[in-house]
């Protein structure tokens, strides 16, 4: 199986409503699950079993990093991440908004191309994590999906 | 209005990235003492270390730090800077800023304001350089009338293909093709309205449009005593969207008492306007014949060709005549040696173009005889994702156009760059294409080639 195939899985079950979906071929697994949309994600069982060793069970554990992993959106490229359309205009999207896919989340400028990130899949904005003007790394988190 | 031209010490340069470098090399070479003006992202350039003293003007997007006019001036004044070097782009063509330099009590280094002023606006600088008998395009030299007979009538004068020009416009912006009647009028509005709104200005003129020109220029250096001189032809037709990728001196496959008669009207020009410092006069080139299309009023990116055939540092002669200097060269001290070519190198990926800014790891740089890099990178420059992507230019010199073509094409395989993309693939393709190396394609030839070749 190769990243291509995987991709392939992954785009089928994002343009449906599979909650869950395993697929075996060659001596190989995939297992995509997909996460609640609205509310706090369910947390996965191992993460949340590591977190309470380390902690020792006194504090709230904070959303597992994998989830939060698979609902990040992030840059494409290094460059300055721009959250609204040009200075004074209303922002792309706020916390909360419900987006569809295709729209534009924000625009990462760099040498004077400014390259939209759209959203792949209809759903929730949680949280923006990168603020207008920052620099942005390639592969940094930009905003999570709820 | 005439220049003034003073014996100054020290220079401010406005400007970033390899330009910067290369105006601090003449003004050491001259024994002046440099001041660089830089942005946060800027901080670590290697011209900034090296400067004399260093200012930092501004964050990182240009508006508030390169073309930040007020923090430019002011930090003129805190470093006792007498002169100001403007580079190209940025603040390098803005009459506004040459008027308050001089308005400082500094010299502007570049033409007088009033000449920026005339250039800037296409229709005047074609009336110019019609009085001054340089070829122009077939058209009139003044903005079109309200009156939709009366531009109809200048149309089928000139001949349809045509093309309708923002005044205010320049370098590839603001034209429109047209190329029948039918289409007149809107294209006419059009441009109209996008010159208002971009230029600040809806002038706009009518010229024939030429189908398969080349871009040919002409440089020149003129001191503040009525002298002036041209230093050669480039030729710049390899170009993307309007933006050279690899220019060449001399224009290849023209007679060259053809070129001497135009650099001569242009050296003319000069004189009659009171041209003071280094210049371009930009043509079409088609069918054996010049047409002038803009004049470039500072330092190019593209002048190290001319320098490399003409045996003169131009950024030396630039800072010379600003300085008030008479020229030392006469048109007859001044001839044409071999070819040279440049390949601008871009931090952009080679097929899709996409900029590619960030963290230089590998970096291998081509020598040996009849090899220049002028460039401000190196291994572990961040290139910054706000400004150019061009972060290197390979220039070889050789005795013919084949053997500068030769040394080129070896100068590119020895060069690596390593950790972001850049357009050294395109550039090995194009020094390989046989029709480039016949020598003398049209301005559409890389925009032709590119959809031909066929996918990565």
């Amino acid at each position: 199986m190769d990243l291509q195939q995987i991709k392939t899985f992954i785009d089928a079950m994002a343009s449906s409503d599979l909650a869950e979906m395993e697929v075996s071929r060659d001596g190989w697994t995939l297992r995509l699950v997909r996460r609640a949309v609205a509310g706090a994600p369910p947390a996965p069982v191992r993460a949340a079993g590591l977190q309470k060793a380390a902690t020792g069970g006194t504090l709230p554990a904070p959303a597992p990093e994998v989830a939060a992993r698979n609902n990040d959106v992030r840059a494409p490229l290094y460059g300055v991440v721009h959250l609204q359309p040009s200075p004074g205009e209303p922002p792309f999207v706020v916390a909360g908004a419900s987006v569809k896919a295709g729209q534009t989340l924000c625009v990462i400028e760099a040498m004077k191309v400014f390259n939209e990130v759209r959203a792949e899949r209809d759903g929730t904005v949680e949280s923006l994590l990168v603020k207008s003007g920052q620099e942005v790394e390639a592969g940094q988190a930009l905003l999570r999906f709820a | 209005m005439t220049v003034m031209a003073a014996p100054f010490d020290s220079v401010l340069i406005a400007n970033r990235g390899e330009i910067a470098l290369r105006i601090q090399r003449a003004c050491r070479g001259l024994g002046l003492r440099t001041i660089a003006v830089h942005s946060d992202a800027d901080c670590d350039a290697i011209y900034v270390r090296q400067a004399d003293q260093a200012l930092c003007i501004g964050p990182a997007a240009p508006g508030r730090s390169y073309l930040n006019q007020a923090a430019i001036l002011f930090a003129a004044e805190v470093s006792g800077a007498q002169a100001i070097h403007p580079g190209y782009g940025f603040l390098s063509e803005n009459a506004g800023f040459a008027d308050r330099v001089a308005a400082a009590g500094l010299t502007f280094i570049g033409p007088s304001a009033e000449c920026i002023r005339t250039m800037g606006d296409k229709v005047a600088a074609k009336r110019a350089m019609r009085a001054a008998g340089v070829p122009c395009v077939p058209g009139p030299d003044s903005s079109l009338p309200d009156d939709a007979a009366a531009v109809r009538a200048l149309a089928r004068e000139i001949g349809y293909p045509v093309i309708v020009k923002a005044a205010g416009g320049g370098g590839g912006r603001g034209m429109r093709v047209v190329q029948g009647e039918s289409e007149l009028l809107d294209a006419l509005s059009l441009t109209r309205e996008e010159a208002r709104r971009a230029f600040g200005n809806p002038e706009v003129y009518i010229e024939k449009f030429l189908l398969h020109p080349r871009h040919v220029e002409i440089q020149v250096l003129a001191d503040s005593h009525g002298n002036a001189v041209w230093l050669g032809s480039r030729d710049c037709s390899l170009q993307r969207r309007h933006q050279k990728v690899l220019e060449e001196a001399p224009a290849p496959g023209i007679d060259s008492a053809l070129i001497a008669t135009v650099g001569e009207r242009c050296a003319q020009a000069c004189r009659q306007i009171g041209y003071c410092g280094v210049g371009t006069f930009e043509f079409l080139y088609e069918n054996g014949a010049f047409y002038f299309i803009e004049m470039n009023t500072r330092l190019q990116v593209e002048h190290p060709v001319t320098e490399m055939t003409a045996g003169i540092d131009i950024v030396q002669q630039q800072l010379r005549v600003a300085r008030g200097e008479r020229l030392a060269v006469e048109q007859s001290d001044i001839a044409c040696r071999g070819h040279a070519l440049e390949c601008r190198i871009n931090a952009e990926n080679p097929d899709t173009f996409a900029p590619s800014p960030g963290l230089i790891g590998d970096w291998v740089m081509p020598g040996g005889f009849g090899v220049r890099v002028d460039t401000h990178a190196g291994a572990g420059y961040r290139v910054p994702p706000y400004y150019d992507s061009m972060i290197a230019k390979l220039i070889v010199h050789g005795t013919t156009r084949d053997d500068a073509l030769v040394r080129m094409r070896a100068a590119l395989d020895e060069m690596r760059i390593g950790g972001i993309a850049t357009n050294l693939p395109l550039h090995r393709q194009i020094v390989r294409d046989p029709e480039f190396a016949g020598g003398g394609v049209d301005i559409h030839h890389l925009e032709r080639w590119l959809a031909r070749r066929a996918p990565a």
